[in-house]
This record gives structure tokens, C-alpha cells and sequence, in this order.
């Protein structure tokens, strides 16, 4: 074991270096709960805007309508990339790190395997 | 050395918390805790069921963000840091219930552990050094270990990453008094090395041997810190609720 002494110092300068950033957690919240809200408001958006659209003959209420509905596409969209990045990701990153985890054990296994192989007597 | 009555705030402490509040669903349970592990000491964290003594652990390894109040390890103040990032600089939680896998087999428990740089071989030797009855268990399916192989599992799986500061939940949990006896034994040992210990427990007797200084802590609040010797007569008002 290192010298105690030796490893609080180590401990401490590490602490010290340390790259802290602000507690995010609730401003992660915040930014998933918008995503998941403007999905919601630009799907009821691009639904309302057909039967606004398909209700009159009249060209400015139906490029009104056409206006409502393109924006609501557009919110559904900005709001599944934050949800992506605030929920999804997090997921991912789990995910990845498994996969590295494992491609290495296998790494591990194949090269204990070939040099228990090549250590092994020739008869 | 005799150690002073209470531990200050600053100087050479490797824990400080600072009118810590911390709250599950907007319910708080811990209402401005202060509490100091002074370098190279065993603080015991006392308390009945309930008192917010694992939560607070749970503030401490950054596990649970305080809704108020710093948490300051060496020096610096490191609200929201990730726990896992703590956990490989040095600062270690074994938590209440062990956290072991129990479908996993000790090595492949042990082999968990290597997340932190470390080798199986080391992470192996550090263990069985500490713990050799542990040896000969290795192939065994961690979940039909004895309860204190359990314990001493999941304590040697902290201990692998070498910790500077160590915080123990409730070790005595389920255990016979005689493994209670043992393990304290390894935690005394391991404190004489020279690494800060926070131990949490219920038991307090069982512990109190051991300390440096003791904290009783009743609905969410250190109401008594002090020296083990000068805290023996407020565990019982503490306890009952007199």
C-alpha cells in the first residue's frame, strides 16, 4: 500500500485539479422538460393547423394555417433533438462505456488464450 | 497525542460539511448538518433509525446534491462534483446493504473494481492482504458468501482504489456481534494506516472503540460532537428521544 502520508498529499492535489463544473442536474431537467413540452405543443400545432386550413377557401387563413403547421413541425423537431441530448445521451454514454468494457475483456481473453498456446509444449 | 475535544473547522481536514440541508421530494431530512473528519482521524456518525445519518453520507460522496450548504474535501468546496470522479481520486462509500453483485462471483466482483486503473492482480493482493479468508472463496458466487464475507467484499472492493477518505454505512447490519467485532478490528487497523474514516452506525457501542471523535445526530441535526469518552451518557437521551 502507498505511504499514507504520500496518498493524502496525492488526494489532495488531485481534489485540487479537479474540473468541477456547476451543479447541472436541474438545469438538465429544465431543458428536458422543454424538449418533451415543445414535441407535445409542435405536434398539437401541426394537428390544429389542418382543419383550420381544410375549414375555409380562404388563401391568407390557409397560408396562416401552412405558417402554423410548418412551426409546429419545427418545435416537434428542436424539441426531439433536446430531448435526445438531455435523455437519450445519457443512455448512450452507459451503453458506449459497456461496449468498450466488454470489446476489452474479449481482448483479454483472446490474448491469454494465445499465450497459454504458445507456451504450451510442442509434442 | 490527545485529540481536542471537538475537530475546528479549516486547517488540515479531509471532510468538512457546512449547514448542510438536504431534501427527498421537497421533504427535507437534514436541517444545517456540521461535521468535520480531521485528517488521519475515525469520526462516528451516531444516531437512531431515521436521523439522516445515511443520507448525509449520501451528500458527503456526491451521491445526493444538498439543497443547501457546502461540501468541502480537502480544502475544496465540491458540490456537484460526480461521485464517480470522488470515488476514483480516493474518496470511498461502502454503502449500507454492501453493493455487492451477488450473481457475480468474487473475482468478478473484485474485477469491477478495476475501473479505477488498477489491475486485477493488485486489486487481488490489496484484498487478500487485508483479507485472507477471502482467498479461498474467490470462485464462489458472491451472493452465497456469509454475510461478513459480504461485509468484508464489499469493504475490500473500497479499499482497492487505495481511498484517502473512507465512508462506512452501517457495517454491523444483519451481522453476528463476533464479525461486528472483526470487522471494527480491520477498520481500526486500516485507520492506523493513516486514511480518514466517516463511519456511520446505529450500534454505537460497537463503534465508539474505534473513534476519534463521535457526532450524535437525531432528526436530521448533529446534536452532540464530541469525544467517544465524553458522548458515552447522551446516547441514551439520544436514542430514546428523553
Amino acid at each position: 500500500m502507498i505511504e499514507s502520508r504520500d496518498r493524502v498529499e496525492q488526494f489532495q492535489h488531485e481534489i485540487a485539479e479537479m474540473k468541477l463544473r456547476d451543479p447541472a442536474t436541474s438545469k438538465d431537467r429544465l431543458w428536458l422538460g422543454a424538449g418533451i413540452v415543445l414535441m407535445i405543443v409542435g405536434i398539437v400545432l401541426a394537428v390544429i393547423a389542418y382543419p383550420m386550413s381544410h375549414t375555409t377557401s380562404n388563401p391568407l387563413q390557409q397560408n396562416d394555417a401552412i405558417t402554423l403547421g410548418l412551426g409546429g413541425i419545427a418545435a416537434a423537431i428542436v424539441g426531439g433533438a433536446l430531448f435526445l441530448r438531455f435523455s437519450i445521451a445519457a443512455f448512450l454514454r452507459f451503453w458506449l462505456a459497456r461496449v468498450i468494457y466488454e470489446q476489452k475483456a474479449q481482448t483479454d481473453r483472446l490474448l491469454e488464450a494465445a499465450d497459454s498456446v504458445s507456451k504450451a509444449p510442442i509434442t | 497525542m490527545t485529540p481536542e475535544s471537538t475537530p475546528t473547522s479549516g486547517g488540515d481536514n479531509l471532510l468538512e460539511l457546512r449547514g448542510i440541508r438536504a431534501a427527498y421530494d421537497g421533504i427535507d431530512v437534514l436541517y444545517g448538518v456540521d461535521l468535520i473528519v480531521p485528517r488521519g482521524s475515525v469520526v462516528a456518525l451516531l444516531g437512531p433509525n431515521g436521523a439522516g445519518k445515511t443520507t448525509t453520507l449520501r451528500v458527503a460522496s456526491g451521491l445526493h446534491q444538498p439543497s443547501h450548504g457546502d461540501v468541502i474535501v480537502a480544502g475544496r468546496r465540491v458540490n456537484g462534483a460526480r461521485p464517480e470522479e470522488l470515488a476514483r481520486l480516493g474518496f470511498c462509500l461502502v454503502p449500507e446493504g454492501r453493493g455487492i453483485f451477488p450473481n457475480l462471483s468474487l473475482r468478478e466482483n473484485l474485477r469491477m473494481m478495476t475501473y479505477s486503473g488498477q489491475s486485477q492482480h493488485d486489486v487481488e493482493r490489496i484484498t487478500f492482504e487485508r483479507f485472507p479468508r477471502l482467498r479461498d472463496r474467490r470462485s464462489q458466487v458472491a451472493g452465497t458468501l456469509s454475510g461478513g464475507e459480504q461485509q468484508m467484499l464489499a469493504m475490500a472492493r473500497g479499499l482497492a482504489t487505495e481511498p484517502a477518505l473512507l465512508l462506512l454505512d452501517e457495517l454491523s447490519m444483519g451481522l453476528a456481534p463476533i464479525i461486528v467485532e472483526e470487522l471494527y478490528g480491520i477498520v481500526a487497523q486500516i485507520a492506523r494506516e493513516g486514511v480518514s474514516i466517516l463511519v456511520v452506525e446505529q450500534f454505537a457501542r460497537t463503534v465508539l472503540g474505534v473513534a476519534d471523535y463521535a457526532a450524535i445526530m437525531v432528526h436530521g441535526r448533529i446534536a452532540k460532537l464530541g469525544r467517544p469518552d465524553e458522548l458515552e451518557a447522551e446516547l441514551s437521551t439520544a436514542y430514546l428521544g428523553a
